[in-house]
């Protein structure tokens, strides 16, 4: 099959839907798919061979973010150009509701249109003050899918529309087979040492840095060698001055990651802890740390039950209970039986989650839209389904 | 001369009117016709379920599956959801092994089912909408082709054992 994927945001700046995006093309690849992803890049900038820069893309503060996105009559006119060129079965678009490449190619598109929405929002603000502009754009697209069960809520609620929900893929193998950081995890005995993971904007609220902070400060008086190790955005003195002075030489902070230090430095810890209090959709990080073999302890909210199999694949705490961390962390640290079995079930939980699979599921919508596009049915064996 | 004026606005008015028409007349058209393929598609996927089943009742779990899948096939449009809802009950109710292919062909078939349902009811939607606008009824336009009606089934996935991972 041949497929186009147009990627919103610039590959010049990682990001979550650019990694989606990236995942997925070299997964349909592997499927022996042709693949073109048209994206915003800078001209001199690498980018991987089925990428096609659309032009530079330029900042512009959205959603109370700062994005790197294409818009304007030169990028329409590459999207035009691109379209034609490719000649592509079905047309895949990232978030076409933001003002950027996929929205363009939304509107330039004669064929069958799969949109992927990743964020919960419900509209850019822009297009909310045109109802009518809204409604021809989504009436453009063919079938759509929501990476969550909050993100195809929007969809359902607000915009009218139902959506298959296909979570976000794992590249399971990157992280199964990733090196661990040298003399990381370290020993982990019975009342002695242990490493505990947390990756992350520490500063951020909601992602409930503080609970952790204080579950380790505890524990860490009672259990000598404990150690954390932090990975994300931040300023090391911000995330230091949390702590009794005492602490600071058992943590260590490693500032922004990329891809494959994350994977190493979730395969680095005993535990991957998850504390946040709230706002999360899905919790891609927890299938990495799944996938990297390493147990997770997370609060117990809705999409964290969820991905933990109600808490089969990983320990729940209840949100934002320190102590009840503490007890969670402490236990699982005494207990490597225990690890072991919850990352048992965390292998099972996460081959739902690897991108083949997911990417097989991704095929099937496209099938779904080509037929309701020109009315014929496609057999498995055509979509490589076999 | 200002009646000329009038002239040459009446016209630029008359012109965007006549432009706004075909592109609505262009887009009712569009939506219908999407509309009525999804329907074919999703008339094709619901004989495969209904075949898939028949083919795994002739070797296994008998009659009464069976029976759901032949009555599914053989429906008359105004029994058909019904008859649908049936089969989906009777292919819930038995244990479904995805090792075996008869069982997986069924599998399969419902997956796909599902989605093409999800498609045609969102298409629908889309077409009636336009459809429903004033303008759109006043000028009776897409009136060759009939209202788009709604296929209203229960979701016709089937939870499969491997999907839920053993204790």
């Amino acid at each position: 099959m041949r497929i186009g994927i147009v990627c919103p945001y610039s590959f010049d700046v990682p990001g979550g839907v650019q990694n989606h995006v990236m995942d997925l093309a070299e997964a349909l690849i592997a499927l022996g798919h042709e693949v073109s992803v048209l994206a915003p890049a800078d001209e001199d900038s690498p980018l991987p061979p089925y990428v096609v820069s659309a032009g530079r893309a330029v900042p512009l503060p959205y959603n109370g973010s700062v994005a790197r996105i294409a818009f304007g009559p030169v990028s329409t006119a590459r999207v035009r150009r691109w379209i034609t060129h490719g000649d592509f079965d079905v047309l895949h678009v990232h978030e076409p509701l933001t003002l950027s490449l996929s929205l363009l190619a939304v509107l330039s598109a004669r064929g069958p249109v799969v949109a992927t929405f990743h964020t919960a929002m419900t509209r850019s603000r822009v297009l909310a003050a045109a109802q009518g502009v809204l409604q021809i754009v989504l009436e453009r697209i063919t079938a759509r899918i929501a990476v969550s069960a909050l993100a195809r809520k929007v969809q359902v609620e607000h915009m009218d529309g139902g959506a298959v929900e296909i979570p976000n893929g794992v590249a399971v193998a990157k992280f199964a087979d990733a090196e661990p950081l040298p003399g990381w995890p370290g020993e982990c005995a019975v009342g002695t040492g242990g490493t505990l993971g947390f990756l992350g904007r520490f500063t951020e609220a909601r992602k409930g840095f503080p609970v952790l902070r204080d579950a380790f400060v505890a524990l860490a008086d009672t259990r000598p060698g404990l150690r954390l190790l932090v990975a994300g955005p931040g300023d090391p003195d911000d995330l230091y001055d949390q702590f009794p002075p005492e602490l600071h030489e058992r943590i260590t902070f490693l500032g922004l990651v990329t891809e494959p230090d994350k994977a190493r430095m979730l395969r680095s810890v005993h535990l991957y802890v998850a504390p946040n209090t709230g706002g999360e959709s899905f919790g891609m990080i927890l299938t990495e740390a799944l996938a990297a073999g390493t147990t997770v302890v997370a609060s117990d909210l809705d999409a964290f039950r969820r991905v933990l199999d109600g808490g089969r694949a990983g320990r729940l705490f209840p949100t934002g209970d320190p102590v009840g961390l503490r007890h969670a962390v402490g236990e699982l640290l005494d207990d490597p039986a225990g690890r072991a079995a919850l990352s048992a079930c965390g292998d099972q939980v996460v081959a739902n989650f690897d991108w083949p699979v997911v990417a097989r599921r991704v095929l099937e919508v496209y099938a779904a839209a080509i037929e309701a596009t020109d009315g014929r049915v496609i057999d498995q064996e055509w979509v490589g389904l076999g | 001369m200002p009646h000329m004026w009038w002239v040459v606005a009446g016209s630029v008015v008359v012109g965007l009117v006549a432009a706004y028409l075909i592109w609505t007349a262009g887009r009712v058209e569009r939506l219908q016709g999407r509309a009525e393929l999804a329907a074919r598609a999703l008339d094709a996927h619901l004989l495969r379920r209904a075949a898939a089943a028949a083919v795994l009742a002739e070797r296994r779990f008998g009659v009464e599956l069976y029976a759901a899948a032949r009555i599914a096939l053989d429906a008359q449009p105004e029994e058909r959801e019904a008859a649908e809802n049936d089969l989906t009950r009777q292919l819930r109710s038995v244990r479904l092994d995805p090792a075996d292919p008869d069982c997986g062909a069924v599998i399969a078939a419902s997956r796909r089912l599902a989605l093409s349902r999800q498609v045609h009811t969102d298409l629908v939607r889309d077409a009636r909408s336009a459809r429903s606008r004033p303008l759109v009824r006043l000028l009776r336009m897409g009136r060759g082709h009939e209202w788009p009606r709604y296929f209203d089934i229960d979701d016709p996935t089937l939870t499969v054992p491997a999907d839920v991972p053993a204790s």
